[in-house]
């Protein structure tokens, strides 16, 4: 079992644009619907942007809270890692414009990676063992969607469900750190549980893609763009009431814990009903597991530290959680940290494009 | 645990009668049914028999015994 020594969080901030889409306001499904789909899936409102905001500038409003909050130099920061699926253009990458935007030193590494719902525990993973290997003393992990920009609006079976966030945590090597023990999976076999056929390369050999983008009808009937992407809620459902409780487990028997000394449950925001299902099976009661997806939806990659900043009042001292992300790959993964007292700053609303 | 048990939980899971179904029920036939319905059976499979029903599961039954088929056999692998 993996565990990363060492590392400490100093910050995690999260930031959301303003604009509100209410479920009740849906005009794709009947009010009926709308009542049954808000209490089935817990989603009352999401936030979305408005053209021309994308995740990079939403994960630099979170960047910029937790420069704020901690008095860090620009210059102090080694490496930068932006994790997302709706990056600003397909190359170059994301993170090496944030890089320029944020005035991060040249001496920065900086690169994206291109996970979604498992991401808060693999860029941990990822960056916290690269500050180790490198000697990396200071690290920015960016992750942050603006999924409504690859859902069909008319697509009941996922515009409703995501908003757009983007999020910051500050990571600083402390050799006094508590070990971050993680667990990361992965399934290939279930790629097309969430996916975007087209856009890559496989889409365009042959023929390739040419002249005006054509909607066409999935095997599910609904009309989509190749771009846009496809859901197939009852596989992911099936998949993380069977995988995710598992891979709790595992990493928290890995830490010598056991459910009683997690103080929270932090878990992807999906679905309230696979949430629920979740905590019930892992004994955790409903005060222990804090939610954020009745404000703003399915963040995506974000909705871990979107959901901690939401409840950043709980946080007021010390705390051990345990964050689990699952879906879109199939991947999945769970951790077992410790965040410092006073270190999850409030979320923030911001429409700023940098 | 038999047909009759699962037809219980099956109308609990999507909130009908249980006298309103049986085993030659084609479900997602009925006035009430939508994709959120399967999620509460895939739920209702996991936590009453212990067994992980994939969407294709759900998609691919017509009758409520063609379920309980699925659910049959999926409970005996190891």
């Amino acid at each position: 079992m993996k565990a990363l020594s060492g590392v400490a969080v100093r910050a995690i901030a999260a930031a959301v644009p303003t604009d509100v889409a209410r479920t009740q306001d849906y005009e794709y499904l009947n009010p009926e619907e709308r009542l049954r789909f808000q209490k089935a899936t817990g989603i009352a409102s999401r936030h979305i942007v408005r053209d021309g905001q994308c995740a990079s500038d939403l994960c630099i409003a979170a960047a910029e809270q937790t420069f704020e909050y901690l008095d860090w130099s620009r210059e102090s920061v080694g490496a930068l890692v932006l994790i997302t699926q709706t990056g600003d253009q397909p190359v170059p990458a994301t993170a090496i414009v944030i890089q320029q935007k944020l005035g991060l030193p040249q001496n920065c590494v900086a690169f994206d990676v291109n996970l979604g719902c498992s991401s808060y525990p693999y860029g941990l993973a990822i960056v916290g063992s690269m500050m180790q290997s490198l000697g990396i003393n200071r690290a920015l992990l960016l992750i942050g969607d603006v999924s409504s920009r690859v859902c069909a609006k008319h697509d009941k079976s996922s515009w409703p469900l995501f908003g757009d966030a983007g999020s910051a945590t500050a990571l600083e090597l402390d050799e006094h750190a508590t070990p971050i023990h993680l667990d990361l999976m992965s399934d290939g076999s279930g790629k097309d549980a969430i996916i975007i056929p087209g856009g890559g390369l496989a889409s365009k050999r042959p023929p390739p893609l040419q002249g005006t983008v054509q909607m066409e009808a999935s095997a599910d009937g609904i009309l989509r763009r190749p771009d846009n992407l496809i859901l197939r809620g009852a596989d992911i459902f099936s998949f993380a009431i069977s995988k995710v409780p598992l891979s709790i487990r595992r990493v928290v028997d890995a830490g010598g814990t056991t459910p009683d000394d997690i103080d929270l449950l932090v878990l992807h925001q999906a679905n309230k009903m696979i949430n629920d299902t979740i905590a019930k099976k892992l004994g955790f009661t409903p005060d222990k597991v804090p939610t954020s997806i009745e404000h703003y939806g399915n963040t995506s990659s974000a909705s871990i530290p979107v959901t901690l900043c939401t409840n950043a009042s709980l946080f007021r001292e010390a705390r051990t959680i345990a964050v689990s992300g699952f879906g879109v790959g199939l991947s999945w993964g769970s951790a077992v940290l410790q965040v410092p007292a006073n270190s999850i700053l409030t979320c923030v609303e911001s429409d700023a494009i940098y | 645990m038999t047909i009759e048990a699962f037809i219980e939980k099956f109308s609990f899971a999507i909130e009908v009668e249980p006298s309103t179904l049986d085993a030659d029920t084609d479900f997602k036939a009925l006035d009430i049914w939508d994709s959120l319905n399967t999620l509460s059976i895939i739920a209702m499979a996991d936590a009453d028999f212990n067994v992980a029903l994939s969407g294709q599961d759900v998609e691919s039954s017509r009758t409520v015994g063609d379920l309980w088929q699925i659910v049959k056999a999926k409970s005996k692998l190891p």
